[in-house]
């Protein structure tokens, strides 16, 4: 089958050499810096949690970084999904979701001693909505230089793509914020700090689709 | 991701690799290649998607203009048959998306119709089509070209923005502008 004249003139007229994208995995490496500077600031801006020399500098620095590069693999594999043809499947996102999302819990699980240490009474929706904040806002500039590079690609599932690289950022921004929170009490947990990064899948999700429809 | 990729598909995909590096180069010998290998495939397949043979023609047009425009996300050394089928539905869902909004733009121009005390028999000319031809009418010519070709055509803002030589918003702004003029015809 020839390609129809109209169609051939029209690719003709604007070919040229292209340089195509760097792999996904590639890409996501551009963030490192801002993964840093996201885990530093927000303890930095604030103050470190009191107990840092008790945990040791493994559990306090080196989980951190850990979750961060976590984070970033996961906006790795959203730049994947963003590719034609390289989708995930359902299973392994899915899979990749669930993990995310147990990662900071799994994290408190071996760094906490104990799961009693929460805000002074009175005090624990007005904290909890502050460490929601912090993350959610912190998690902002990853996400955004997330959505530029992904919308390099073509998503042909936008909302997935966005919900894992809301996720991943998420996750870089709760490694910061667990370098400044102590608490460890399940529900401050489960919603200041899970809260946040769900919060995030959910940005990035509407900022993925947003970006689809302008594109389109 | 040269080699060992390479290593891993079968010749025909190593050929359309090929086809591929060339097309990224800037060479229509290559397009013209690797559509002579995948017109018809994808034909077939949009066919089994949409269930109408003119339709499936124009989303393999369409297709093959996404995948020159999409070129860049193609990996070299990666298998270039799952990147076209990708592609295709990608194309496929969009359209059919597209047609669902100009579903719901129609019974939204009924219902506005509806809504403001239309006659019964106005309503009859309006199914007829003649009160939404009147109204077209009256819409200056840029923004109807603009509104038939987004709403009635399907195309993206940014294929009508191509096409007609105009920014992208500009092309929103006259589409826009030509539904709220046909709107106030039909109160």
């Amino acid at each position: 089958m020839s390609t129809p004249e109209d169609l051939r003139d029209r690719i003709k007229s604007d070919l040229r050499p292209t340089r195509p994208l760097r792999p996904p995995s590639v890409r996501a490496l551009a963030l490192i810096p801002l993964a840093v500077a996201i885990v530093l600031s927000v303890p930095g801006l604030r103050f470190f949690r009191s107990d840092m020399q008790a945990i040791g500098f493994l559990r306090a620095w080196g989980f951190s970084f850990g979750q961060a590069l976590a984070g970033l693999v996961i906006v790795g594999v959203a730049l994947r999904e963003s590719i034609p043809g390289r989708g995930l499947s359902r299973g392994a996102a899915a899979a990749t979701i669930a993990v995310g999302l147990a990662i900071p819990f799994a994290l408190l699980a071996v760094t906490a001693s104990a799961f009693d240490v929460g805000p002074r009474p009175g005090h624990a929706v007005e904290e909890g909505i502050g460490c929601f904040r912090v993350s959610a806002i912190s998690a902002l500039p990853a996400l955004i230089a997330a959505a530029w590079l992904a919308a390099r690609a073509l998503p042909t599932r936008p909302a997935l793509a966005g919900a894992l690289y809301g996720l991943g950022c998420g996750l870089i921004a709760d490694a910061g914020l667990r370098l400044f929170c102590e608490y460890t009490v399940p529900s401050h947990v489960v919603f200041g700090h899970g809260g946040g990064i769900v919060a995030a899948m959910l940005v990035g999700a509407v900022v993925a689709i947003a970006v689809a429809r302008i594109q389109s | 991701m040269g080699p060992a990729a390479k290593k891993d598909v079968d010749p025909s995909e190593a050929e359309l690799c090929t086809h591929m590096q060339a097309y990224l180069d800037g060479r229509i010998e290559a397009f013209d290649a690797l559509y002579a290998a995948f017109a018809g495939r994808l034909r077939g397949y949009l066919l089994s998607q949409c269930r109408d043979a003119t339709l499936a023609d124009d989303l393999l047009q369409e297709t093959f203009m996404q995948i020159h425009r999409s070129r860049r996300t193609y990996q070299p050394g990666r298998p270039v048959t799952p990147w076209f089928y990708a592609i295709a539905r990608h194309v496929y869902l969009m359209k059919r998306r597209s047609a669902g909004r100009r579903r719901r733009f129609e019974e939204r121009l009924v219902a506005d119709a509806r809504s403001s005390d239309v006659s019964h028999d106005a309503l009859e000319t309006i199914a007829d089509g003649d009160a939404v031809r009147r109204a077209l009418r009256g819409v200056p010519a840029d923004q109807r070209q603009a509104l038939l070709m987004h709403h009635v055509e399907g195309w993206s803002f940014v294929e009508i923005a191509e096409r007609l030589g105009i920014r992208v918003n500009a092309a929103k702004t006259r589409a826009f502008r030509g539904v709220k003029k046909m709107r106030e015809r039909l109160k």
